[in-house]
């Protein structure tokens, strides 16, 4: 526990520079309110957090803080601990969980307490029957109490957590399919609206959102830790999953099952914001970026990027790869790895399996210089 | 009662009566689920009816798992011995099974209890 | 019952020697050709042992690897090379093969046998081992090692552009070692119900033969759907059959259903012998007998039984409905009871006696204070709502190595230092051992207890790296320190194994006082026991006076050697009455030259040399063939053997009687797990279908059924050709015999006809790939049946098989009534299934 605070205190003494060298207002307020809880791990961060007021801004405000800080701190982008929950199935699970720890300790103090006593025979050597005794209501009935108590507990709770809406209810239903190794994603907003992004979802609190979780090549897993639990994708089949964000937050969700070689470098990023901002959040996201207009997008188009991937408001529009449309307003790069940043923009378009192994994009480090930094601008411009 | 029930078989298999029992019910329960959720149409019931089913099918392998506890209680000579059971006799030989029948049955049951519980709590497929 | 044995007259040295020289180990090079289950099991021990040490290093290198964030101290690919084979290894050729190999060791002495009955098949069983390990492992040095994780999930692992050779070998390589685990598994049942020492009911069996048996019992179940999943996963990386691509109607999560089907018993599998040792040792250390003798056979049989009800929970995160998921959540639940019942039965014998804190038995404490905590987490992961969350994470990794190495490693670690003065007389260091116990308890504790933690807060399980500042850096550097320590435990124990010892004083013949009879047996003898004793307790080398002197003195059955052949009892299977004198083959290379020929099929498969591999096949059936003709089924000279002390027993038995027929029907009982499985794909994939033949035509009603009627056919002349051996009437029988045999290749062909005539394509579709495997199953078998009525039909005409000597007969005709009944069901399920009820 002494790491902890310790961790905290580092990040108490990086933080204060910060607040003296910006204009400190409430979107620094929530800045740093971001990288204390993202860092450190203490639920109270949390339940202060979740009563501090937030906007949009706030996030572009932590980016830069993120840009700021560099790769170092670039966990910022999210906190993904169970323990922490901001979801409604991620407290009722965390709550089993600690009543089970609970009792678990309670059970393995009681059983070592009977340990040590046989082992140093401070009893005596107990008589057969006595010792019958015991390994039957120890081994047989309490153990059976004890579970048809804890499979009740948690059989009551399963049906609650992730209700399926009713046909014909509007609802966010936000179609995510794996692949290796980052995250498409798909809008459908009630009213047939739908838009597309990757490796970014953001989410309204308060309100159920349904996700249609799909891949289409190996099997991925979805997985918020501090909202619920996780949903693989398989091939073939089409999995739902049902959440509710119950505070503002920024978490991170890594990919959960194997899914090859850069499995471990494929996470979503994920915001929950009122449902206020929300609804701004979809309105921008339904039109291209002001960015498009910018010098670099020939570029993109010349050097054929377009071929596999799509940006809103220009000819690029395949599907292969990763949609591009608002990447300047995102906060990481290569689905939850990098700091998004021009130079780290060009540098996984110069060679993307050196980041990546294993990733299908293939190297541009034949394109001139000039080209790739002019595209990475344009790129972070799409905000 | 007695003479309803087959006599005293001398084989190793009585001993697996009670877990075959269970592990025929948690098919059952498996199977019937998995068939119904996945192709609704063609068993052509609701859910409840599929409650109704696994309550019935509960009910029979407790009965059965109970018949073969009374069967190993009378092998066991109704407890009037005590274990450990551990004399080179036919006698304790026969004891040892009926005893370790009974135990068997015992914890057979409880697991068809268990397997049991789900559809008290959760009534639709919810995927 | 002592005063008959003593009566008997006091037996020569010159006995003594006759008996040793039967049983001599050869020398040189002829050493490996030993077939002795102490020679085999040392080996398999040995093997397994280092396996493990090479595992060890994997992991160590992984905990290099994440001692820090963004570390890039290997890579990407060559991690999980690592983390794949780390976990293929330590489950199928550490945790498995040790058991196995602990077994062969020890049942014959337990048991008061000579040997277990199949030796040869053990040979081959260690030698299969050996060869496909050796193969497995060697891959990463070739950077073609398996990458897809040790579950092999497809697609990834299907595609062979993502995993490359490295799946082949994966599961070829591992086949070979499942046939060998099938193998260890018949010889154990065999040897544990039919060749236990005269009087030692099922009531007087040493526990660990008690769980022994119901671990084989498992396998049997368990190891054959991986085997189907195997052929399913080879046949779409072969030759394309799409049994798990989607876009042709295949569903990978059948794979998963096979693999854990298997996999989660195997967690059982490991884990009860291993428990079996401390079944062993906490008695002997309590110095009493154990309390509650039929708790922990209630406990193996219960856990053998729920162990097969748990596999989904392997897959609580596929989406699979939540009421399915629940019924899996309860009997994961329910297996904690008897598991409960195992620790309080250990724990309730000591305290109803006197503990002596030796080294195996601080390492049998301080596995119950580890297990009990990964007994603990596995109830919570059991629970799927928690699972939802703690599934694929460090919680997971925290709570299996809690388990097994709490559960397994610990046992197998007190066993070594427990059996230690068996193997070679002399003890290990009880210094050095407390310093191991206590490196590896803590470096255990250090490495995984905070690895819960760090799973709950992300940490997913399988990455090569990891972003700092997500509150794992800390627990992440504790793990690595931790299980570095852990190794140092393991480097000394191994060091104090290997370490010469010829200066160390020689241990007594019994130095912890036990009281079951492997006691009896002398490290430096290859006879098992001296004369097969009569035995009266639980605990004969406590209650049994002047036992060990009488046994050692010959005074029991078979103290002397009869026409130069190893010999042993075969005893009834409740009551243990004599019922056969068994001749047991002696040293040969046979069985190695079986495994090399068939570790060339599955070498030769992989990299698909069609025509070596077909080379190999015949090579390794001729080979069996020649085995099963020289050293089975022999006729002995006389009709019966005196064993001793007024006893005359058969030295020839077919049927039932016989442990061949036994064998028979266990492998038989496994191999229709395997059948089943299949047949469970097939409707597996009619669940998951609308109309899951897609449109394609069938193999149609009539080919099917024509099919099942000659297999019908063919399996009753069988039946006609047993009784009118039986009757004398050999000559009709041979004719009869030759008429079965056309009748099955008519039958094979009719069911060929079906999808052949129907133009079914297996690779279009999932539905014609799941009816040619069916059929494929059928064919195969009835091919070896075929075989084997050609062997009788040798046999016969050889002189070898007779009206009264007609094992080989019987035993074909058991196998008659599997192939029978598997092809009547796939006949129907083809036939008339998709037809009526589609």
């Amino acid at each position: 526990m002494a790491a902890i605070s310790e961790s905290s205190g580092i990040l108490t003494a990086v933080s204060k520079p910060l607040r003296t060298n910006q204009e400190g207002n409430r979107p620094l307020l929530h800045g740093l309110w971001s990288l204390e809880v993202d860092i450190s791990d203490r639920s109270k961060n949390i339940v202060a957090a979740s009563n501090r007021p937030t906007n949009s801004k706030c996030i572009y405000q932590c980016r830069c803080i993120i840009l700021f800080l560099g790769l170092a701190l670039w966990g910022c982008s999210g906190q993904q601990s169970a323990l922490e929950p901001s979801g409604e199935e991620a407290a009722s699970v965390a709550q089993l969980f600690w009543a089970m720890l609970g009792g678990g300790a309670v059970i393995w103090l009681g059983l070592m307490a009977l340990l040590a006593t046989a082992i140093r025979g401070k009893l005596g050597p107990i008589d057969n029957r006595a010792a019958t005794q015991l390994v039957f209501w120890g081994g047989a009935v309490l153990p059976s109490a004890a579970l048809v108590g804890l499979l009740g507990y948690a059989l009551w709770l399963m049906p609650g957590l992730r209700p399926f809406a009713n046909s014909g209810a509007p609802q966010v239903i936000i179609e995510v399919t794996g692949r290796q190794f980052w995250w498409d994603v798909i809008y459908r907003l009630p009213g047939g609206v739908q838009f597309r992004t990757a490796n970014e979802i953001v989410l309204p609190v308060g309100q159920r959102v349904e996700f249609s979780l799909k891949s289409t090549d190996v099997i991925h897993s979805f997985w918020i830790p501090s909202l619920a639990g996780k949903v693989d994708m398989i091939p073939g089949r089409t999995n739902r999953l049902s959440l509710v964000a119950t505070k503002e937050g920024r978490f991170r969700g890594p990919c959960a099952e194997y899914c090859g070689t850069s499995h471990a470098l494929m996470a979503v990023e994920v915001t929950s914001l009122p449902v206020q901002e929300f609804a701004l959040w979809t309105e921008r996201r339904k039109q291209p970026s002001p960015g498009v207009f910018a010098p670099g997008s020939e570029l993109f188009e010349k050097h054929g990027c377009g071929s596999c991937h799509r940006v809103e408001g220009t000819s690029a529009a395949s599907r292969f790869g990763p949609d591009l449309s608002h990447l300047g307003s995102r906060n990481t790069l290569g689905a939850g790895i990098l700091p998004n940043t021009p130079e780290t923009i060009s540098s996984f378009i110069v060679r993307p399996d050196a980041i990546k192994p294993g990733t299908h994009m293939p190297a541009f480090d034949m394109l001139p210089p000039d080209d790739i930094r002019s595209i990475a601008v344009w790129l972070k411009g799409l905000e | 009662m007695t003479r309803i029930l087959p006599s005293e078989t001398d084989s190793l298999w009585t001993l697996f009566t009670a877990p075959v029992i269970w592990a025929l019910h948690f098919l059952a329960c498996y199977v019937l689920v998995a068939v119904h959720c996945q192709k609704p149409g063609v068993l052509g019931i609701g859910f409840s009816s599929v409650r109704l089913i696994i309550a019935a099918t509960t009910m029979a392998a407790l009965i059965g798992i109970l018949l073969s506890a009374w069967l190993a209680w009378r092998q066991w000579g109704y407890g009037r011995d005590d274990p450990p059971h551990d004399d080179p006799t036919l006698r304790d030989r026969t004891l040892f099974q009926g005893f370790a029948t009974l135990l068997l049955s015992g914890l057979s049951f409880v697991a068809v209890v268990l397997v049991a519980m789900p559809v008290l709590f959760i009534s639709e497929c919810l995927r | 019952m002592n005063t008959r044995a003593r009566s008997s007259a006091p037996p020569g040295k010159a006995q003594e020697q006759r008996l040793r020289e039967v049983w001599r180990t050869p020398s040189g090079w002829r050493y490996w050709t030993s077939v002795n289950n102490v020679d085999v099991g040392i080996w398999y021990a040995g093997a397994a042992f280092a396996f493990m040490l090479f595992a060890g290093v994997l992991a160590l290198i992984m905990r290099a690897q994440l001692a820090v964030p963004d570390n890039d101290l290997v890579s990407a690919d060559f991690y999980n090379q690592a983390f794949t084979l780390h976990g293929t290894v330590m489950m199928f050729l550490f945790a498995v093969p040790i058991f196995e190999a602990i077994a062969i060791f020890l049942l014959p002495p337990m048991l008061g046998a000579r040997e277990l009955p199949f030796p040869r098949l053990g040979a081959f069983g260690f030698w299969s081992f050996l060869l496909g390990g050796v193969f497995v492992c060697g891959s990463i040095f070739f950077n073609a090692a398996p990458s897809s994780g040790w579950f092999m999930y497809p697609p990834l692992a299907t595609d062979e552009k993502l995993s490359g050779i490295g799946a082949d070998i994966w599961l070829l390589g591992l086949s070979f070692i499942e046939v060998a685990s099938i193998a260890a598994a018949v010889e154990i049942i065999v040897g544990i119900m039919k060749c236990r020492a005269p009087g030692m009911r099922i009531n007087l069996m040493p526990l660990f033969a008690w769980y022994l048996l119901v671990v084989a019992g498992m396998i049997l179940f368990a190891f054959p759907p991986l085997i189907a999943g195997d052929i399913l996963f080879e046949l779409q990386r072969m030759f394309d059959w799409p049994f798990f691509d989607p876009a042709r109607g295949g569903d990978p999560l059948l794979w998963q259903h096979l693999f854990w089907i298997f996999g989660h018993p195997e967690v059982y599998i490991i884990f009860l012998p291993a428990i079996a040792l401390m079944a062993m040792i906490v008695p002997t250390f309590a110095q009493r007998p154990i309390v509650g003798y039929s708790w922990i056979v209630l406990a193996a049989v219960g856990t053998g039984f729920l162990s097969f009800g748990l596999w989904v929970h392997h897959m609580f995160t596929t989406g699979l409905p939540q009421i399915s998921l629940a019924f899996f959540s309860a009997a994961s639940a329910a297996v904690a009871i008897p598991t409960a019942v195992q620790i309080f039965v250990f724990i309730a014998t000591m305290l109803a006696g006197r503990v002596v804190l030796s080294i195996p038995m601080l390492f049998g404490a301080g596995s119950i204070a580890t297990f009990v905590i990964g007994g603990l987490t596995g109830v919570m992961v059991a629970l799927a709502p928690f699972d939802w969350q703690a599934h694929d994470t460090y919680f997971v990794v925290g709570h299996l190595h809690y388990v097994l190495i709490g559960g397994m490693l610990f046992p197998v670690v007190a066993g070594i230092y427990y059996y230690f003065p068996l193997i070679n007389a002399r003890h290990l260091s009880v210094r050095w051992g407390k310093i191991a116990f206590w490196l590896m308890f803590t470096g255990l504790n250090v490495a995984f207890f905070p690895m819960h933690l760090t799973g709950l807060r992300g940490m997913p399980r399988r990455v090569f790296t990891y972003p700092g500042d997500l509150g794992w850096d800390w627990l992440n550097l504790m793990s690595t320190a931790g299980a570095y320590t852990f190794a140092a435990g393991v480097l000394i124990v191994v060091a104090d194994i290997v370490r010469p010892k010829h200066g160390d004083p020689k241990s007594a013949l019994n130095p912890w006082n036990a009281g079951t009879l492997e006691w009896i047996s002398e490290p430096e003898e290859m006879w098992g026991v001296r004369s097969i004793p009569i035995v009266e307790s639980r605990y004969p080398l406590w209650d049994q006076k002047n036992l060990v002197a009488d046994v050692n003195a010959g005074r029991f059955y078979l103290p002397d050697v009869e026409e130069g052949r190893r010999e042993g009892m075969v005893t009834s299977v409740l009551d243990a009455k004599p019922e056969q004198v068994i001749r047991v083959p002696a040293t040969g290379g046979i069985t190695m030259i079986a495994a090399v020929a068939l570790a060339a099929v599955f070498l030769t498969l992989t990299f698909k040399w069609w025509l070596a591999a077909s080379l190999a096949g015949f090579a390794t059936l001729a080979t069996i063939l020649y085995w099963l003709w020289t050293g089975t089924a022999e006729i002995p000279k006389k009709a019966e053997r005196d064993a001793g002390l007024g006893l005359v027993l058969p030295l020839y038995t077919s049927g039932p009687a016989s442990v061949g027929w036994w064998a028979m029907f266990i492998t038989m009982t496994g191999n229709s797990t395997g059948f089943a499985s299949l047949v469970f794909g097939y409707f597996f994939y009619w669940t998951i279908h609308a109309d899951f033949t897609a449109g394609a035509t069938g193999p149609g009603l009539t080919w099917p059924l024509i099919s099942v009627a000659l297999f019908v056919l063919a399996w009753g002349t069988m039946m006609l050709a047993r009784s009118l051996n039986a009757n004398g009437s050999v000559g009709l029988m041979r004719t009869i015999l030759v008429t079965s045999s056309v009748l099955a290749i008519a039958a094979a062909a009719a069911a060929l006809a079906g999808p052949w005539l129907h133009r079914m394509d297996p690779v279009a579709h999932v539905y014609p790939a799941i009816v040619w495997v069916l059929v494929g199953w059928t064919v195969v078998h009835a091919g070896l049946g075929v075989i084997m009525q050609f062997y009788c039909l040798a046999r016969s005409v050889a002189g070898r098989l007779t009206p009264t000597h007609d094992m080989d007969l019987r035993n074909t005709c058991l196998y008659w009534h599997f192939l029978a009944l598997m092809a009547a069901i796939s006949g129907a399920i083809m036939g008339l299934f998709p037809e009526v009820g589609g």
